[in-house]
């Protein structure tokens, strides 16, 4: 812009500038609706995999298969068994011969098997020590894990049924040492409401990734970029022209899936919705900005595809925290899942939605995704090709 | 009567038939029941605006497109029935560039040839051969996609004849080369004609169908003229043509539009066709009307009508 | 003269294949992607895929203060389960600690604590748990109670003991943990790693070839030559077979080096498994292909198989937590059935009778998908 008589004032440079971004936008926009499978990706589809993830993705582990080895067969082992298979964390899937362990164990047919010796219901009469072994399939940790801490719990009930029916006295009226559990936030420790924020958060990252990774690499293929070039629009104003009907999306499907969560899976929400919508935008102008480098940078559709999803379905899955807790991982994944932007979404959202947290306990998670959103416009801009070659 | 027949041959069955070929697509009928036959070792030309129907009948005719009605014949194997053979018989060079850019052109060689089950040695001298005949000798390695246009026309044709086919299909295959490389392309057309094979093309270009053994032309969809281009111009320019040049013959181009026997005045490039009865107007006349009409340095000139004439004669007449 | 005998399938085979060799190991981005990247994630996620819960921050509140009390919550963080990161001076900081998630648990010590032991009076322990992380909290949980549960059982013993009484007789639980004593994470995590890599290379990138040539307009070349259908699928997911071997060997290497994951079964049933695997993977990534006019279509279409399919193997969740009509679901995911297949040979050395079934499913689901995409891809236009 040549300076005519005066200066050109900054805020009528700025308008100008808005008008070309709200054309850009403009476009975008016209060419989403012409394609309703961009709507169907950014709105039905996430509703469909919370729903689905929300039921498939849990570790609440019931009815765990144990076989049984009862090489007692007395009425006192039957007891035994009746307790360690009579509630519904584990279930009786037969009895076994102790060899056939492994065989079990390589089909996959049962966790853990449970054996009683010969002699247990004598030794119960005699008042002695007694062994039970459980032979566990230490190959599946999640199972294996529960499998142990639920036998051991309900060994220990009998160990408390069986004195409290001999000993009928005050000596055995109540064990004198108790413990109370309050669980806080999530009472009935229902995976569902720690899964769902991180799955919001984790689809909310893969579609934005997906959605602007597309665009730019398919339009350098089409050849329309260079119709871009010929015109007096700027990098920046290219960009967030790009960026802003997709960010309207995504805060849509944000709101969609909590809401469908909050419906379905009862999840509360106990904090500040604002809150909760100012984290949501910066989170997706960032992840928006991350699809929208990686297809300016490949200018290849299908390196682009590639390279947007390898860069978002597993590292937003196993370092975000939403499955894997991040302050059990050696220090420099640690380190990595910083530059995770999904990583501060599911810390803040679990946090205002199950907790109640408000800024003053999750400002490093909205600073973190503001600076990250900054950082990937800007360095995107730079990158953004001013020229053809 | 076709042109072999004409020199006393025996009728061999035609290199392509075409009977009743038609092609809609919903409600929109792209081929309209167009009927012909191409000889064996013809050039046959095809002509018509685009949209016309041109690159349909050819997809039609390679086995890629089911005609909607109507029956063909190429290389002798009947369409509906036999389309594989019908590949395996021909050779194809699309509109739009479709060979692989991002390899060297002796892979796409490799794999065309391939895909023909051209193998080892055969495969090897075979696309040097066609590389000879390209003049494409020394790109060998060179990737594809770096090729400039003409070269890249050159190595698709070579890609098309691996396989020494009896006939070739060529959809506009000189679009947007140079006039130096579209002389040669069509050097190694008519050196493929003469060693026997057929040759239907699809052009844009009016003066490469000249050399044509014959041309069809399509309007809409149908088939409106089929004929030798000598035959074409006898039928639908009739007329004597005048070629004016000089200056400011705008204005004084009334002056002729009047004038008995002047059937046509036509703005042609930066001077004027007259379309005028045999024998009705003489250049001389003609020019010293133009010059008292206030035009300047006239000159007028008889041609031979071009089948530019012939085309804007034919698309006008079936839009009257 | 054109050859009047059919090209021979087996030319055309070799020639498509080469040119898929050529044309992905000339683009070094796509190497990386195939080859460089998956390496690269299986040991970065080896080692964030941590099952184990452990050192969970924990906040003491001692209302008692005495030496008993001090004991006590020495020996319930011994074992690290719980780690301990303060010591709050009432509950009201308790609760903020957990609020503000500096801490998953808080055990609250009650006063008179070692008085009320000492004179034989009930007491009560109180565990507060931040249950967002239900894992957490469950374990915390179970953690507190199994301690403390030992130390009644433990009182009740000494005091009946001390009474005269014969105490009842003691269940003590031995377990024996097979093929993975120590119950760590890897080599449980990295066989599912691997399975979900090789489906995350190998279908986008064949479901977007054939729509790719589709766009790029050499399909139309390639579908007016004798080749076969048939011939030109397999042509083209055929280096991706290859590749994905690689990969495999590569990763399985990686697990067994960095990772300590034993390699307990035969090889040939690795390789069955990888091969069928992939079949499948690369004829859902065909099928998507026949099905799709464009490049964008055809990814998203595979993005859209991958994300479930991925999620719902059983990989990162048991198979097991799910809902009756999603278990049942699961069984059209290959990725459950692989996983299934290369955890089981590897840590537990079972054969191929032991993973009969998954290893049909497998064959099943892949010769579905492939016979839907040569049933559905045409060598013409319209």
């Amino acid at each position: 812009m040549r300076e005519r008589g005066g200066q050109i004032l900054g805020s009528e440079r700025l308008r100008r500038s808005l008008i070309r971004v709200g054309a850009m936008a403009g476009k975008e926009t016209l060419h989403i609706l012409r394609d309703p499978r961009t709507l169907y990706l950014a709105l039905v589809m996430p509703v469909l995999m919370l729903f689905l993830f929300g039921y498939g993705v849990s570790f609440d582990l019931d009815r765990i298969p144990v076989a049984i080895s009862d090489l007692d067969r007395t009425e006192a082992s039957r007891a035994l068994v009746r307790t360690v298979t009579g509630s519904h964390e584990l279930v009786s899937a037969g009895e076994a011969d102790a060899a056939e362990a492994d065989r079990l164990f390589r089909r996959g047919r049962v966790a853990a098997m449970l054996v009683i010796p010969s002699q247990y219901g004598e030794k119960l009469a005699r008042r002695e020590r007694v062994s039970l072994q459980l032979l566990v399939d230490g190959s599946d940790v999640v199972v294996a894990n529960q499998v142990l801490s639920k036998a051991d719990a309900l060994v220990r009930a009998e160990t408390r049924r069986l004195a409290s029916v001999e000993l009928a006295g005050p000596g055995a009226a109540a064990a004198p040492l108790q413990v109370k559990l309050w669980t806080r936030y999530n009472p009935a420790s229902l995976s569902a409401l720690f899964m769902v924020p991180g799955l919001a958060a984790y689809i909310l990252a893969i579609t934005a990734v997906l959605l602007t990774a597309l665009t730019v690499a398919g339009e350098w293929e089409r050849g329309s970029m260079e119709q871009l070039f010929a015109s007096p629009v700027g990098r920046l104003e290219i960009m967030l022209g790009k960026l802003a009907p997709y960010l309207a999306l995504g805060m849509l499907e944000l709101l969609l899936v909590v809401a469908f969560g909050a419906a379905v899976f009862d999840v509360p929400v106990r904090g500040s919705l604002t809150l909760f919508l100012v984290i949501g935008f910066f989170f997706l102008v960032g992840m928006l900005g991350q699809g929208l480098l990686i297809s300016i940078l490949t200018k290849n559709q299908l390196v682009a595809t590639q390279a947007g999803t390898i860069s978002s379905l597993l590292p937003s899955l196993l370092l975000s925290g939403m499955v894997f807790p991040v302050e059990n991982m050696p220090w420099p994944l640690q380190l990595l899942s910083r530059v995770i932007p999904a990583r501060y979404l599911v810390h803040a959202l679990r946090g205002i939605l199950l907790k109640g947290n408000g800024l003053a306990a999750l400002w490093p998670d909205l600073l973190a995704v503001a600076v990250f959103a900054v950082l990937i416009v800007a360095f995107s801009a730079a990158r953004f090709p001013r020229r053809l070659a | 009567m076709t042109l072999r027949q004409a020199q006393g041959h025996r009728p061999l069955q035609p290199a392509v038939e075409a009977r009743e070929l038609t092609r809609r697509f919903g409600s929109f009928t792209a081929v309209d029941r167009v009927s012909f036959e191409v000889e064996r070792g013809e050039i046959f030309g095809y002509l018509g605006a685009n949209g016309a129907g041109k690159s349909t009948t050819i997809r039609m005719l390679t086995g890629l497109l089911t005609p909607t009605a109507g029956s063909g014949r190429v290389a002798g194997h009947d369409l509906a029935r036999d389309p594989e053979a019908v590949k395996a018989s021909i050779g194809y060079m699309s509109q739009k560039f479709s060979l692989y850019l991002d390899l060297p052109v002796r892979e796409n060689l490799a794999f065309f040839g391939g895909a023909y089950g051209l193998e080892g040695k055969e495969l090897e001298a075979r696309a040097d051969e066609v590389l000879a005949l390209a003049d494409l000798r020394t790109l060998g390695n060179t990737t594809t996609g770096e090729l400039p246009g003409g070269l890249r026309q050159r190595l698709a044709l070579a890609c098309a004849i691996l396989h020494r086919p009896e006939i070739v299909f060529l959809d506009e295959p000189t679009a947007g080369v140079d006039p130096v490389a579209r002389r040669t392309f069509w050097r190694i057309i008519r050196d493929l004609a003469r060693g026997g094979t057929t040759v239907f093309v699809t052009t844009h270009y009016l003066d490469e169908a000249e050399y044509c053994a014959r041309i069809g032309l399509m309007v809409d969809g149908r088939l409106v003229a089929l004929d030798t281009p000598a035959g074409l111009k006898r039928t639908w320019v009739p007329e004597q043509v005048l070629v004016v040049r000089g200056r400011e013959l705008r204005g004084a181009a009334a002056a002729l539009s009047g004038r008995a026997g002047v059937r046509n005045v036509i703005p042609f490039g930066a001077g004027l066709h007259l379309r005028t009865e045999p024998g009705s107007l003489a250049p001389e006349e003609a020019r010293r009307l133009l010059t008292e009409a206030g035009a300047s340095e006239v000159s007028v000139e008889p041609a031979e009508p071009s089948l530019e004439d012939v085309f804007l004669a034919v698309v006008g007449n079936s839009h009257a | 003269m054109s050859s009047l005998r059919r090209p021979s399938a087996r030319v055309q085979l070799a020639a498509v294949f080469r040119k898929e060799v050529r044309q992905t190991v000339r683009d070094r981005r796509m190497m990386f992607m195939l080859i460089a990247a998956p390496l690269l994630q299986t040991v970065v996620f080896g080692f964030a895929a941590d099952f184990t819960v452990d050192r969970i921050p924990t906040v003491v509140l001692d209302q008692d203060g005495t030496d008993v009390s001090r004991l006590h919550a020495r020996r319930l963080l011994a074992d690290g389960t719980l780690r301990r990161v303060g010591d709050v001076e009432g509950p009201a900081a308790a609760d903020a600690e957990l609020d503000a998630g500096r801490a998953a648990a808080a055990v609250i010590l009650p006063r008179r604590l070692a008085a009320d032991l000492a004179a034989g009076r009930p007491a009560e322990v109180q565990v507060v748990l931040d249950g967002t992380d239900p894992n957490r909290s469950v374990v915390a949980g179970a953690t507190a109670a199994q301690y403390f549960g030992q130390v009644g059982e433990r009182m009740s013993r000494e005091k009946l003991s001390a009474a005269g009484i014969a105490p009842p007789a003691q269940l003590v639980l031995t377990p024996r943990i097979s093929y993975n004593p120590t119950v760590v994470s890897p080599p449980y995590m990295v066989p599912g790693i691997a399975a979900l890599l090789l489906l995350v290379v190998t279908t986008i990138v064949t479901a977007m070839g054939l729509a790719r040539e589709r766009e790029m307009g050499t399909l139309e070349q390639v579908m007016v030559t004798p080749i076969r259908p048939t011939v030109l699928l397999f042509g083209k997911i055929a280096p991706y077979v290859v590749f994905g071997f690689v990969d495999v060997m590569l990763l399985v290497v990686v697990g067994t080096w960095l990772f300590g994951v034993p390699i307990r079964g035969p090889l040939p049933v690795l390789v069955t498994g990888t091969l069928l695997y992939l079949l499948t993977t690369l004829g859902v990534g065909l099928l998507i292909s026949t099905i799709s006019a464009t490049q964008q279509q055809s990814f998203l279409a595979g993005f859209l198989f991958m994300m479930p399919a991925v999620l719902l193997s059983g990989v990162m969740s048991p198979i097991r937590s799910m809902p009756g009509w999603l278990q049942a679901i699961t069984w059209v995911n290959p990725v459950r059935h692989y996983a299934e297949v290369m955890r089981s040979c590897l840590l537990r050395g079972a054969g191929f009778a032991d993973l009969a079934v998954p290893m049909a499913a497998l064959a099943i689901i892949g010769g579905v998908v492939f016979a839907a995409a040569v049933l559905r891809f045409r060598t013409r236009l319209g």
